[in-house]
C-alpha cells in the first residue's frame, strides 16, 4: 500500500512562522510544499523554508552524541554524554562561578524549549548569560 | 562616441574559417569584435549569451554554418531554434534585441564575414553602452 | 457541498477500488488544503476532499511514480495540471500507462482568479464539471504595450524584489532537472541581493521554460515578492506557437521542438537571415 500525505507544520528557521507542508511518502520525508491558504505565509516560503526537509535525513546529521576521548570523537549513549556535560558544567560553575557559563540557544528550538533554556541558565546555573542566534 | 565591445562566437568549421578567409584576403573590418572559437554554434547556450552581456559586452554575435552544412549535421538547428527565442526574451525584458546577432557564414564567405562585422559594429555603436542601460 | 465537489467525490469513489490510490486535495487542520493520496483502505477520508486552492499535483504524481513506477494511480487534475502532467510525460519523467486522469473543469470564479487561458482538460477520459472559456491575461497586453525602456524599468523594479527563494523553480512542474543551471555559480552568482541586472536567474529560467511552461501560475502564486514572471513565459509561448507550432500539453504525441531538428518550413518562421 502506498501512502502519501502532507503534514502541516511551521517553518523551524525564524520567527515569522510561515506554514509549510512536509511531504511524506511511505513514512519518509521527501519534500516541502508551501501552504497556500495559510494566513501567515499565503503560499510563500523563503529558501530556508523550501529546504526545511533537507537536514532531516541528511547523511551528515548527527543522530548519536559524540564524546571526545583521547583526542578522538567517539559515539556515546545519551546518558553518558549528558552526565559528562552536567559534570563539566558543575565543575566550571564551582571553580569559576556561574557567570563563567554562557548559553546560546537557537531559533530552531520551540518557544517552550527556549523558555526552558533560560530557566536552566537562570535557575540552575545562576547566570544571565543567555542569548539567541537570531537576535537581530 | 564609445568603442563598443562585441563578442563573436564563431563555429570552428565554417565561420571561423570564414574569418580566416577574410584575413587572408586582407579585408578591412572594425576591430571591435573579439572572436571566440567554438566547436559548433549549437554549443552557444542562452546562458553563455546572457553571461556575456552581464560581463559587459555591448553586443553578441553567433555565427555558424549555413543550415544543412553543419559539420555535425544538425548542430546549427539548435542555434536556429534557440536564438530567435532568446532574441524575443531580450525584447520582452526591455533589452534591445539587436544586441544579439545570428547569421550563417561559410568558410568561403570572407567578404560576407567582413560585411557582417562592419554592419553589426555600426548597429551596436548606435546603441548606448549596455552597462549604462543596466544601471 | 457544491455540485462539483459531490460529483468529484462520486467519480473518485467509483474508481477507488480499481486503483492503488487517487491523488486529490484534502482539507487538513485549520482548513489548510494539501495534495493527498486517497486509498481504498480509508474511503472515509473522502469526506475531507477539497477543490481549491489548486496545488502542484503533477509534482505529487512524479514523487509517487518515482518510488512506485508500477503503481496504478488516478489523479484529479485541472486543465493546467493536465498539461503539466502531459509535458512531464513527454520529457520522460514517468509513464502514463497506469495513470487515470480525472479532469476537473475550473469554474468562472477560479478562471478569473488565475487569469487562465485554457481552464479545461482535453485528454482526461473522466471529467467533472462544465468547461468554461479561458480569459486573456491583461498583463501580457500591458507589457507588450510598453516601450523598450519602460519594459526594462518594469522588470528591473519587479526583479529587484526577488529574494532568490528558488520557490518558482521548486514549485514548477516543468523544473525537474537533476542538475539545475540556476544553482551553477557560472550563471547565477551567490550572495548578491538584489540581483544585478540583467537578472540571470529570471532570464535563464525564462529560456528554460520555452515550450515547457503550461501556464499554471504556480510560480507567481508562490512568489513571496509577487513577481509576475510567468508573463514572460506566456509571451514566449506565443512565439513558440508561431515559430514551431507547438503548444505545451495540447497534443499527447507531438514532440517538443527542443527535442527535434528543424522541420520543413520552420526556419522561415524564425526570422533569421537566409
Amino acid at each position: 500500500m502506498i501512502e502519501y500525505k502532507n503534514v502541516l507544520t511551521t517553518c523551524p528557521y525564524c520567527g515569522t512562522g510561515c506554514a509549510l507542508h512536509l511531504q511524506v511518502l511511505d513514512e519518509k520525508l521527501v519534500g516541502v510544499l508551501p501552504a497556500k491558504n495559510h494566513v501567515v505565509s499565503e503560499g510563500g516560503l523563503c529558501i530556508k523554508g523550501w529546504n526545511a526537509h533537507a537536514f532531516v535525513n541528511h547523511a551528515d546529521r548527527l543522530t548519536k552524541p559524540l564524546v571526545r576521548r583521547n583526542g578522538k570523537l567517539e559515539e556515546a549513549t545519551w546518558d553518558e554524554a549528558l552526565t559528562l556535560v552536567a559534570q563539566k558544567l558543575g565543575e566550571v560553575k564551582t571553580q569559576s562561578g556561574p557567570d563563567s557559563v554562557a548559553i546560546l540557544t537557537s531559533a530552531k528550538c520551540t518557544n517552550e524549549e527556549n523558555y526552558l533554556l533560560q530557566k536552566f541558565a537562570r535557575a540552575v546555573i545562576g547566570t544571565n548569560n543567555i542569548d539567541h542566534c537570531a537576535r537581530l | 562616441m564609445y568603442e563598443p565591445k562585441i563578442i563573436g562566437f564563431l563555429c570552428n568549421w565554417c565561420s571561423y574559417r570564414g574569418a580566416d578567409t577574410a584575413g587572408m584576403a586582407r579585408m578591412k573590418y572594425p576591430p571591435n569584435v573579439k572572436i571566440i572559437r567554438v566547436p559548433c554554434s549549437g554549443r552557444i547556450s542562452p546562458e553563455l549569451v546572457l553571461r556575456t552581456f552581464r560581463e559587459g559586452a555591448d553586443g553578441v554575435m553567433v555565427l555558424g554554418c549555413h543550415i544543412g552544412d553543419c559539420h555535425y549535421s544538425t548542430g546549427n538547428h539548435r542555434t536556429a531554434k534557440r536564438m530567435p527565442v532568446l532574441k524575443k526574451l531580450l525584447e520582452y525584458s526591455g533589452i534591445e534585441s539587436e544586441r544579439l546577432y545570428i547569421n550563417w557564414v561559410s568558410a568561403a564567405e570572407g567578404e560576407k564575414f567582413a560585411t557582417v562585422i562592419k554592419d553589426f559594429t555600426e548597429q551596436i555603436s548606435a546603441l548606448p553602452p549596455f552597462v549604462e542601460t543596466m544601471k | 457541498m457544491s455540485d462539483r465537489l459531490s460529483s468529484l467525490r462520486e467519480t473518485i469513489e467509483k474508481i477507488l477500488p480499481d486503483v492503488d490510490g487517487v491523488i486529490a486535495l484534502r482539507t487538513g487542520p485549520g482548513g489548510i488544503v494539501a495534495p493527498y493520496l486517497f486509498s481504498k483502505e480509508h474511503p472515509g477520508e473522502l469526506a475531507e476532499l477539497a477543490l481549491w486552492p489548486k496545488e502542484p499535483v503533477p509534482d505529487t504524481l512524479k514523487i509517487i511514480l518515482r518510488a512506485h513506477p508500477d503503481a496504478k494511480l488516478a489523479i484529479v487534475c485541472r486543465g493546467c495540471e493536465e498539461r503539466g502532467i502531459v509535458e512531464m510525460f513527454k520529457h520522460a519523467q514517468f509513464s502514463l500507462e497506469n495513470v487515470t486522469l480525472i479532469g476537473l473543469q475550473c469554474d468562472q470564479q477560479e478562471v478569473e482568479s488565475c487569469q487562465c487561458f485554457k481552464p479545461f482538460t482535453v485528454h482526461a477520459k473522466l471529467t467533472v464539471g462544465q468547461p468554461v472559456e479561458g480569459v486573456r491575461d491583461p498583463l501580457m497586453a500591458k507589457v507588450m504595450a510598453m516601450s523598450q525602456p519602460e519594459k526594462l524599468a518594469f522588470w528591473k523594479e519587479e526583479f529587484s524584489h526577488c529574494i532568490k527563494c528558488y520557490g518558482c523553480r521548486n514549485i514548477c512542474p516543468q523544473c525537474f532537472c537533476n542538475i539545475c543551471a540556476l544553482e551553477d555559480e557560472k550563471w547565477v552568482e551567490t550572495g548578491r541581493l538584489p540581483m544585478p541586472n540583467p537578472s540571470m536567474y529570471h532570464m535563464v529560467r525564462a529560456m528554460h521554460m520555452t515550450a515547457k511552461c503550461v501556464g499554471c501560475h504556480e510560480c507567481e502564486e508562490t512568489c513571496p515578492a509577487d513577481i509576475p514572471m510567468a508573463v514572460q513565459f506566456r509571451l514566449i509561448a506565443r512565439d513558440v506557437k508561431e515559430m514551431f507550432n507547438y503548444e505545451p500539453g495540447a497534443v499527447m504525441d507531438q514532440k517538443p521542438p527542443q527535442l527535434l531538428v528543424l522541420e520543413e518550413g520552420e526556419y522561415e518562421n524564425t526570422g533569421l537571415p537566409h
